[in-house]
């Protein structure tokens, strides 16, 4: 199939899971005026706002791939949401409140947490020549894990009630409440779309390697400082607003690059609509599994993620022996 | 002729390890540069600092007259094109797309492909007959298919300076040849200046116009390719005796490693 026939696909497919999950599960009551209130005061904001959260993870994981030319190397595989999540974690802790220029001072928080943890990977990344992805996988795995233990640390510090409320939000969760956040949310990811939507050819060079690109005119560091700052902005917002949502970033952009091929002209708006769809669908799944009780969105994504990563382990290990 | 790259003075540092110390040469418009050595002794450094992918600590390196340090990536890119050594990396492209790619220099975010675009391309492709496997995917093709791509696109690139790093080696006799021959043929017909990484001495003495010999960073020697093929030369290069011949059909001097007793 033509990269045009299967955006048009996706595009599609899209269209109609933003069309038809506001209504699933709408069934609680039979009243149509608290039906009309669900709907237009909850459910499609929260289907906004959980197709702008998918659509940016997935395009911040897309280009996290192509930068480290790896299918496992994500914002989450290499330990920056954990970032971002110690960020925000600090920040309701200390309960700190404050905002800067119309930015929540969690979102503040998590940007700051993420651009450490992927200042740490890159220089580490960076430390010696020819360093194996391996190794830098296993350096996004070590820099999670310290992450993860300071934000229990964090955690077992707080009193009960600040502890249940980072525990909650650390499941990534898309319960919220109207449209406000899906305004404090959409700034950062359309800089990020539109940063990244400009630099797709600079991103199908990275994918051949720093030498090519260099080779073909791509001034490299300033390319990745300024995707490295997009993404870290993206995925801190994102987490601030609803925690660390797994893997979405990991599986969205490699099933895309699947179906439409490695050429970031095209990979980046598909993996937009499906990263937005798929997150989309996924809420609805966890809102439905066991109604009128809901699951976080961010244990469904990482239920399927899990396998996900490791097929994708296996197949990636045959291919480089 | 015009100088076309003057390399003055040029030292290379990484973590306190000196990879090149005061390398100077000049290469003149259609020259034929081969710079041989041992292992290690900073061939492939030399090509990437001339290509900005590594940056020199000291000395200066000009291009067409203007400094490295004015030239932007992208202009340096109009300039030079580089064919890197052969890497095992799994490259996810059709051919004719990595070949497309070589025109970013040309290109801004939102600029449409032009004619002198498709002309450039069309020439890269014919001239490395490439034409009969464009829309296979690069991790398809044989390691001397992989050459002529990658040297298509740096062809592409439509620069006045072409540095290729051991673009024959990892291939067989046949291939080789054919290398060669297309290297030759760029510098000759085409009038592209040429430097090229070699192990191959006797290509190097029959093929290059002059020759840099670097040995731990250091400039061992630099001359007329035709003043190579002597036993103290090669003997201070490559720590080995070398016995020499006449190649039975064209009747040039040819060095051969001498056998230990």
């Amino acid at each position: 199939m033509k990269p045009i026939s299967t955006l048009i696909v996706i595009s599609f497919l899209t269209f109609i899971i933003l069309i038809i999950s506001p209504y699933l599960g709408l069934s609680v009551t039979t009243d149509p005026e608290i039906q009309n209130h669900i709907l237009t005061q909850i459910r499609i904001p929260r289907v906004l706002f959980a197709f702008i959260a998918g659509s940016g993870l997935a395009l911040c994981g897309m280009v996290f791939q192509a930068m480290f030319n790896n299918p496992l190397a994500t914002p989450f595989t290499l330990g920056v949401a954990s970032g971002a999540s110690l960020g925000a974690t600090l920040y309701v802790y200390l309960g700190l409140s404050f905002s800067l220029l119309g930015m929540d001072g969690s979102t503040i928080a998590a940007f700051s947490g993420a651009l450490i943890a992927i200042s740490f990977v890159y220089s580490i990344s960076h430390f010696r020549r020819g360093f194996s992805s391996e190794t830098l996988l296993l350096t996004g795995v070590a820099i999670s894990f310290f992450f993860s233990s300071l934000i229990l640390f964090t955690q077992y510090l707080s009193n009960v009630t600040d502890s249940f409320r980072i525990l909650r939000w650390l499941m990534g969760g898309l319960s919220i409440v109207g449209y406000h956040d899906v305004i404090q949310l959409l700034p950062f990811v359309s800089l990020s779309v539109a940063v990244i939507l400009w630099l797709t050819r600079e991103l199908n060079l990275l994918m051949a390697g720093d030498d090519i690109a260099l080779s073909r005119g791509v001034a490299v560091q300033h390319v990745r400082y300024l995707l490295f700052f997009v993404t870290s902005l993206c995925v801190g917002a994102i987490v601030a607003l609803c925690g660390p949502i797994g893997f979405v970033g990991m599986m969205v952009p490699h099933i895309c690059r699947l179906l439409i091929g490695s050429d970031h002209r095209w990979l980046t708006p598909a993996t937009l609509l499906f990263g937005g769809g798929f997150l989309v669908l996924c809420d609805a799944v966890a809102r439905l599994i066991i109604a009128p009780a809901e699951i976080p969105v961010g244990v469904i994504t990482t239920l399927l993620g899990g396998p996900f990563f490791l097929w994708l382990l296996i197949k990636f290990k045959a291919q480089s022996t | 002729m015009t100088t076309l790259l003057d390399v003055s003075d040029i030292t290379v540092k990484v973590d306190d390890k000196f990879l090149l110390s005061n390398i100077s040469f000049q290469v003149k418009q259609g020259d034929y540069l081969c710079v041989l050595g041992p292992n290690g002794a900073g061939k492939s450094t030399l090509l990437k600092t001339l290509m900005g992918i590594i940056k020199a600590v000291a000395g200066t390196i000009t291009l067409n007259q203007k400094s490295f340090s004015q030239l932007s990536q992208k202009h340096l890119a109009q300039q030079l094109s580089y064919v890197p050594q052969a890497h095992g990396r799994q490259l996810q492209f059709t051919v004719i797309d990595f070949i497309k790619m070589g025109r970013y220099a040309y290109h801004t975010a939102f600029s449409e492909w032009k004619s002198e675009d498709q002309q450039a391309m069309d020439h890269a492709i014919y001239t490395t007959d490439t034409e009969h496997f464009l829309q296979r995917q690069m991790n398809t093709l044989s390691g001397g298919e992989v050459q002529r791509v990658m040297i298509a696109a740096a062809l592409c690139q439509q620069t006045p300076l072409l540095l290729l790093d051991e673009p024959s080696s990892f291939l067989d006799p046949h291939h080789q040849v054919e290398v060669h021959q297309l290297i030759r043929q760029l510098n000759q017909q085409h009038n592209i200046t040429i430097i090229e990484v070699s192990h191959d001495l006797n290509h190097a003495a029959q093929h290059s116009k002059h020759i840099l010999a670097l040995k731990q960073g250091e400039t061992l020697w630099y001359g007329d390719s035709s003043d190579l093929l002597q036993a103290t030369h090669l003997q201070n290069l490559y720590d080995q005796q070398f016995v020499f011949t006449h190649h039975p059909q064209t009747g040039a001097v040819v060095a051969l490693p001498s056998e230990s007793p």
